[in-house]
């Protein structure tokens, strides 16, 4: 086997253990950091429990896309849930608007990523929200349903007003 | 070691193999075919809804294994060896190209003349269409005539391209929708497209993947696939200039060598591997490699330029609604009487650049929650439109393929390295190919209060190819337009390799129809000899 597999393997094990406890004592404090940076318009806790559900989900050392114009592989890298439970402590139970701004700017994170990665649960929790399918329907209000398969027929037809 | 014996054996296992099989067996039944690929074979259809979620959710590779770690080529835009080759994540465009691309030389002075002849051509794009399962609309213009219609209606505008086209036309250009290998009804046995928004890979099949026809030749009695089997080398005959076997490995048991023998070897392994092999099979008597008495393999190998830009418009457009689906403008493949030589197509698809969530406002303060909505909202007023002009470089003969000792797989076989390079013309053209754009941007953008967000050039050459050119005179070309070697009568090269140069808009149709038409002059080989 090649070193680089095995570590791969080990690494995944180890962040695959600590995935599957997350958000452990801080279910409260991950709902609460939900009312706060995603729109009120969206159930926070469930927002939250999507989160939770995508973090147990994911895959260290999975490929990542390589596809056309893009040769590099690359493997994903391990989530820090570890800094995770660190913010979320950090942040408390009720967090302030302020209090998440200022956490957000000591991680030096500038713009929301294009998927979650790891430098702050803030902006991971955030970009898994503000970058799906969800929230762009949220954004214009109608159901595009960019990630389902929808059929073509009636796509000629703007999508159809969201119903709350 | 293990000898597997064939009437033809193909190299590669990519888009070009899969039709080459596939016709060649139905015009000789009793011939037995064996397709040697390097990379695994990914069947699992089954398995491709759970692959795009994890891709949309997770960034994962949406083709899990395909790819092999040690064996990267500089200079390439596809790591992806697997039974299917690229086709397995392409978009299924399948545009044509247009007379212009293979009479350069005659009307306007560059480059180079194909060895074929427009209508001949024209005839396999109909029979490439077919077997691709292609849906699609006629172009406007008389110039791009069909002597058969699609054999599949196009894919349907969705709100969002009806808005787009409608502002683009303003401009007096005319646009159609994008001809694609997507079936828009049942077809062939695979199902309608249902909109996934991820053709890079297609849950259901209504993308056409060369995968589909491997599976149906396997079912056929004297096909045989075999994959993780990788050709190192060409041998020739010790008495003839023909080729004798083919060496490979198998790489679950590399101590096995593997040798492949048949009256016929076709190389479809594309345009890096297939001259890569002729080059690394050199031997006493070749010394520059095979097939390459005229020094041309590796050589002229091509591809298109491009240009692309944002521009927002004051139109609804709901991001997502089919980002894989866009329109096609075939007015520039022609050359206006009088005017320098410039070709491009250009394309536009929906688009949400500009407007998508950001986490600070204009001030640069963190937005949060309902204040980053807002924020989006206002920003998602307007619509964008993605735009990208594919123009034609011609390539130097110094752009080229060739060998890396530096850079060596677990056998120690080199692997190539690829620098494109323009030829003098295309050169001097750059400057004006910049300012054409840009004023095609800006007379795009008059239009519907559009505003240019961005413009960009592209650093690399699209849809490459090349590297085995076709051609007449054995002196300035690698293969006739059958993409039989000059060298060796019973070697041949199929595929985008032998194509002279990589016009002004996607490849793919073009070097399948060729590939097509080889299948015939393959097939006839076994007439006379059976």
């Amino acid at each position: 086997m090649r070193r680089r597999t095995l570590l791969g393997w080990l690494a995944a094990l180890g962040a695959g253990r600590s995935q599957a406890a997350f958000p452990g004592e801080q279910a409260e404090h991950l709902r609460a950091l939900a009312r706060v940076v995603l729109p009120s318009e969206v159930d926070a806790a469930a927002a939250a429990a999507k989160f939770v559900e995508w973090v147990r989900g994911y895959r260290a050392g999975a490929e990542m896309e390589h596809g056309y114009g893009f040769t590099r592989l690359r493997t994903k890298l391990a989530l820090p849930v570890a800094n995770y439970a660190r913010q979320l402590a950090a942040l408390g139970t009720r967090p302030s608007p302020d209090a998440v701004s200022a956490a957000l700017e000591e991680a030096k994170v500038t713009d929301l990523p294009r998927t979650p990665d790891g430098r702050h649960v803030a902006s991971d929790l955030m970009a898994f929200y503000f970058r799906s399918s969800d929230a762009n329907d949220l954004c214009y209000r109608t159901a595009i349903g960019r990630d389902l398969c929808r059929g073509l027929a009636g796509s000629e037809n703007p999508p159809k007003e969201l119903r709350r | 070691m293990s000898t597997f014996e064939s009437d033809v054996c193909i190299v590669g296992g990519g888009i070009s193999a899969a039709m080459l099989a596939l016709k060649l067996t139905e015009l000789r039944p009793g011939i037995s075919v064996t397709v040697i690929e390097a990379g695994r074979k990914l069947f699992d259809i089954e398995n491709r809804m759970e692959y795009r979620r994890r891709s949309i959710e997770y960034a994962e590779n949406p083709w899990p294994g395909d790819f092999i770690e040690d064996q990267s080529a500089k200079g390439v835009i596809s790591r992806t060896m697997a039974v299917g080759g690229s086709a397995l994540h392409w978009g299924g465009t399948c545009n044509r190209f247009s007379e212009e691309d293979v009479r350069l030389k005659s009307m306007f002075g560059l480059y180079t003349d194909w060895p074929i002849e427009w209508a001949e051509l024209e005839k396999f794009y109909c029979e490439a269409e077919r077997r691709l399962g292609v849906s699609g609309e006629p172009s406007p213009h008389p110039e791009d005539e069909r002597s058969q219609p699609y054999p599949m209606p196009a894919m349907a505008m969705t709100h969002n391209l009806i808005e787009l086209k409608r502002w683009a036309e303003k401009t007096g250009i005319p646009f159609q929708t994008t001809p694609q290998a997507k079936n828009t009804q049942p077809y062939d046995g695979r199902a309608q497209c249902i909109r996934c928004n991820t053709c890079s890979v297609c849950p259901t099949g209504a993308r056409y993947s060369p995968d589909f026809t491997f599976k149906r030749l396997l079912e056929r009695n004297g096909f045989a696939l075999h994959d993780r089997t990788l050709v190192r080398k060409l041998v020739l005959d010790e008495q003839k200039a023909t080729i004798r076997t083919a060496q490979a490995v198998h790489r679950d048991r590399p101590d096995e060598p593997l040798e492949y023998r048949a009256p016929v070897f076709v190389l479809a392994s594309g345009y890096c591997w297939s001259p890569h092999l002729l080059l690394g099979s050199a031997c006493s008597r070749f010394p520059n490699g095979l097939a390459n008495s005229s020094g041309l393999v590796g050589r002229y190998m091509c591809g298109h330029a491009f240009l692309s830009a944002f521009i927002e418009i004051d139109a609804k457009i709901y991001p997502g609604m089919n980002e894989q689906h866009g329109l096609i403008s075939r007015q520039f493949f022609r050359v206006p009487t009088g005017q320098p030589f410039l070709r491009h197509d250009l394309r536009v698809w929906e688009s949400a650049s500009g407007h998508e969530p950001r986490l600070r406002g204009a001030n640069g303060r963190v937005l949060l929650g309902d204040a980053l909505l807002a924020d989006w909202r206002e920003r998602a007023r307007r619509g964008t439109a993605r735009i990208r002009g594919y123009y034609d470089v011609h390539p130097d003969r110094e752009s080229s393929l060739t060998l890396d000792m530096s850079s060596k797989n677990r056998w120690g076989d080199p692997m190539p390295v690829i620098q494109h390079k323009p030829d003098a013309a295309s050169l001097a053209r750059e400057g004006a190919v910049g300012e054409h754009f840009h004023a095609l941007f800006e007379r795009l953008a008059k239009n519907d209060n559009g505003k240019v967000l961005s413009t960009a050039a592209g650093n690399y050459w699209d849809h490459p190819a090349g590297g085995c050119q076709m051609g007449t005179d054995p002196a300035a070309s690698v293969t006739d337009s059958f993409g039989q070697t000059h060298d060796h009568e019973n070697l041949f090269v199929v595929g985008s390799p032998t194509l002279p140069n990589a016009g002004c808009t996607n490849g793919t149709l073009t070097f399948t129809a060729l590939t097509l038409r080889s299948a015939e002059r393959i097939a006839e080989r076994f007439r006379r000899t059976a």
